[in-house]
């Protein structure tokens, strides 16, 4: 098959949980299709300056053809529109103006798809809260197969997204709770769809120590960018309360933050925040952690939640997430919870009860084993491909 | 997807530790002068599950609230957290809108955005009591079916029991 995979940011050295799965994914499937990987010349996907030059080129198996970015995205405007997108009146007008606010804005891309998109057999698009998903999709939609790595956050709560939720010809979805959350966004019933999440491969044999990072056991791990739209903010509230707390306890360890820093993190000797950390010393930090805490609101899937099980490290999740309490519950790899009591009840349990906390990483590492491995991961979305009817449908131009 | 394996039970577990934290808090509750009726752990379970339920009601977000679709002008009930810039002036207009976006906005943006993040909690606090009293509403109906259910049900003859 000839697939076209549309992302809008693309390249090595772009981090990003939508982005790294599209190449994870394109890579795999370019082992036995053409794909080609539509993309723009953004790398900031704050003001989405051009970075890359726009045209073709080849990234290992893949062709890539960046498409230049109209315009930056005005922080000031986006802001002002998602304030009246979300507001809960808006028009139809003001919630499709909001996509094009969120860029990045990239006319001629849509304007390949209008033109070229029956070159393709299918067409994947990663992330449906893009410019070049929302308004490109459209035209190649009896081709279209979307992967929404859609959260329960406002922007899903768009009515115009009723209408749009109805085109693609095929979905992938990360996990189940993914794909009842947009099954409920449309009112009619969803196209054709499988749920693969993403692969991992098996954790090194054998890690390094904690000296680089100068960490000691035992810890709480935290992974990821720290920001107060992961659930950092109300982590930090309920921790430094546990260690308010007069009563002393097993749960007195400290936690141990891992990645690129967007808040002020409290200045208390039982936080540390190594900011970003390198792969070895990630492992490292990893396999060696008690208990791995994933606060975030909002997630389509965590894959810091999965890279954790891998190492049999389990897992404390905001239960309030239904991705996360789903992923929990289905592993049995992870206790949640939902405000700080039981917050603080779970982390004591699980640092108190040594043969429970490793039963429950060991728990989490068959899940892993079970689900997200490269080869079944890629044999379920090849699987699906090929399941998807012939296209007979002419682009609309 | 597979089922949960066997081995350690996290919804057990989990059950475990709410039951924990209910308990500590309806103590808590009760002997900080908390309602009386909270000594009866039945009666605080069930009030915990009614307002639970509402507030996981408003988290998820997507479920519309009857009570603002009922009101005449749902518009009046919500908090307009973002600024429109406008003005009536045919002449004048595209300047003053100009000004008041570049020059007025940037100059007083911390106080707009310190308002507009009350403003976001106030809206929340007003769909979480607007969900609290749609739940509460919800149990009245159910009990009211109920009773009235049992009401049409004639009571035993007291010739049946000898």
């Amino acid at each position: 098959m000839k697939l076209a995979c549309v992302i809008h940011r693309f390249g090595r050295d772009v981090a990003g949980g939508s982005e790294a799965h599209c190449r994870a994914i394109a890579e795999r499937l370019a082992a036995r299709h053409t794909v080609i990987v539509l993309t723009t010349t953004a790398r900031d996907h704050v003001t989405w300056a051009e970075a890359y030059p726009a045209g073709e080129s080849s990234d290992g198996r893949l062709r890539v053809h960046r498409f230049p970015v109209a315009r930056q995205r005005s922080l000031a405007r986006f802001f002002e529109s998602s304030e009246v997108a979300f507001g809960g009146a808006a028009s139809e007008a003001e919630q499709v103006q909001w996509f094009r606010e969120n860029g990045p804005e990239t006319p001629a891309l849509v304007e390949h798809l209008e033109a070229h998109g029956g070159e393709y057999d299918r067409v994947l698009f990663w992330s449906y809260r893009y410019y070049q998903t929302f308004f490109g999709l459209p035209s190649v939609a009896a081709r279209a197969v979307l992967v929404p790595t859609a959260e329960d956050d406002p922007a899903i709560r768009l009515d115009v997204l009723d209408e749009f939720f109805s085109l693609p010809s095929g979905y992938v979805f990360l996990t189940p709770e993914e794909q009842a959350l947009v099954a409920r966004r449309c009112s009619q019933p969803l196209a054709p769809s499988c749920i693969v999440g993403t692969g991992l491969e098996p954790p090194p044999a054998t890690v390094g120590s904690l000296e680089s990072v100068g960490v000691t056991t035992p810890y709480v791990l935290y992974l990821g960018r720290v920001d107060p739209n992961k659930g950092c903010e109300t982590l930090f509230r309920h921790f430094l309360r546990l260690q308010d707390d007069t009563v002393p306890d097993a749960a007195r360890v400290p936690l141990v933050l891992a990645g690129p820093v967007n808040m002020p993190v409290p200045d208390h000797p039982m936080v540390r925040s190594l900011g970003y950390v390198a792969d070895e010393p990630r492992e490292a930090l990893l396999a060696h952690a008690a208990v791995l805490v994933v606060p975030s609101p909002y997630e389509s899937l965590s894959i810091a939640l999965l890279e954790g099980w891998n190492h049999g490290v389990p897992a404390l999740v905001n239960g309030r997430c239904r991705v996360l309490k789903g992923q929990a519950l289905r592993s049995g790899g992870a206790l949640f919870y939902r405000d700080f009591d039981e917050f603080a009840h779970a982390l004591r349990f699980l640092l108190a009860h040594d043969a429970d906390r490793r039963e429950l990483g060991r728990q989490g590492r068959a899940y892993v084993d079970r689900e997200y491995r490269w080869p079944h991961v890629m044999d379920t979305l090849e699987r699906f491909l090929a399941s998807l009817p012939p296209v007979s449908v002419p682009p609309r131009r | 997807m597979n089922d949960v394996p066997a081995g350690v039970s996290v919804d057990r577990l989990v059950r475990a530790i709410e039951d924990e934290v209910r308990q500590e808090r309806r103590e808590r509750m009760v002997a900080r002068g908390g309602p009386d009726d909270y000594r009866d752990h039945r009666v605080y379970a069930e009030v915990e599950r009614v307002l639970r339920r509402a507030a996981e009601r408003e988290d998820a977000g997507t479920s519309p609230l009857l009570l603002p679709e009922l009101a005449a002008d749902d518009e009046s009930l919500r908090l307009q957290t973002h600024l429109r810039f406008a003005s009536h002036r045919r002449v004048t207009g595209g300047f003053l809108v100009f000004a008041k976006r570049r020059l007025l906005l940037p100059l007083t943006r911390w106080l707009y955005q310190y308002a507009r993040d009350n403003f976001k909690r106030q809206e929340r606090i007003n769909r979480l009591l607007f969900a609290c009293v749609e739940e509460l509403a919800i149990e009245n109906a159910k009990l009211r079916g109920e009773l009235g259910a049992r009401q049409a049900v004639p009571p035993p003859s007291s010739d049946a029991s000898q």
